[in-house]
């Protein structure tokens, strides 16, 4: 079997206020990258870059974004991003830069990268708590986010 | 058969890091001035159009601009000559007004732009 081959950039939008993370959705990421991807490539590299170009997946809170784009041409789309300054939503500025983690062949590897990448940012971050009350709270938000917790929701639905 | 060719015969096997092209420029009015100057920024107006500020940015020479003419020997590496190319070929305005370019000749040599063996005359 033969199957169309993509690549999936996963790149982390570096804000200097969090909050305004929440103001961006998929379509303000989408046509930002895009008219980056023309103003640095042209008609020429939109055209190519277009072809099957999507936002997979975007989290307003950590500000992680999944790009897709064709195996084939997606030198283009990783060269545009560090050109972009600003994404635009209903006419809010939204000042922000693209770092781009990872460049998967699936979404699948994507994730086991991402959920690697957050490990060792939390080892990295755990030793600047100041008491144990802190380190406490992470744990405690750490362990509430488990997918045992879920689960046991989805038996109580049951 | 029996007769020497007066000529010899000369191959250059690696090919030069340059192609030399010839260029045509065609305006819809005739009264249009234009200098080697404006020439360039035409052609890199055009260059940006297509292939954007990174795609646009690899050098290239006007050797030769005759203004009367409008006629133009550019020199541009290997790697650049298709996309300098089509953007000549998609080039489709200048000033708002039409124009064209037409690619008279394009050769890896300077000395095969002297003549062109389409206006030969034999006879």
């Amino acid at each position: 079997m033969v199957r169309f081959k993509s690549r999936y950039l996963l790149c982390e939008l570096c804000v200097s206020d969090q909050s305004s993370l929440q103001l961006l959705d998929d379509r303000a990421v989408f046509t930002g990258v895009r008219g980056a991807v023309c103003r640095a490539h042209g008609d020429y590299g939109a055209a190519l870059c277009s072809v099957s170009f999507a936002v997979k997946y975007l989290n307003a809170d950590t500000g992680v974004v999944f790009l897709r784009c064709r195996k084939s041409h997606y030198r283009i789309l990783w060269s545009a991003l560090p050109f972009i300054t600003h994404l635009e939503n209903r006419g809010q500025k939204v000042p922000c830069a693209f770092n781009c983690l990872y460049v998967g062949g699936t979404i699948r590897t994507c994730q086991k990268f991402l959920i690697r990448y957050n490990i060792q940012q939390l080892h990295r971050m755990l030793p600047h708590c100041h008491n144990e009350a802190e380190r406490l709270e992470v744990r405690r938000a750490v362990l509430n986010c488990s997918l045992k917790s879920l689960e046991k929701e989805e038996e109580e639905d049951e | 058969m029996g007769e020497h060719a007066s000529y010899e015969r000369l191959v250059f096997k690696n090919a030069s890091v340059y192609h030399y092209m010839k260029i045509d420029l065609i305006l819809e009015s005739e009264d249009k001035r234009l200098n080697a100057a404006h020439f360039k920024q035409l052609i890199i107006s055009a260059l940006r159009d297509l292939y954007g500020e990174i795609g646009a940015a690899f050098p290239f020479d006007v050797l030769k601009f005759e203004e009367d003419t409008l006629t133009a020997v550019l020199r541009v590496y290997n790697s650049g000559l298709v996309k300098l190319w089509s953007a000549l070929t998609l080039l489709g305005s200048y000033h708002s007004e039409p124009c064209a370019v037409r690619v008279t000749q394009v050769s890896p040599f300077l000395l095969a732009l002297s003549g062109n063996s389409r206006e030969l005359e034999l006879d």
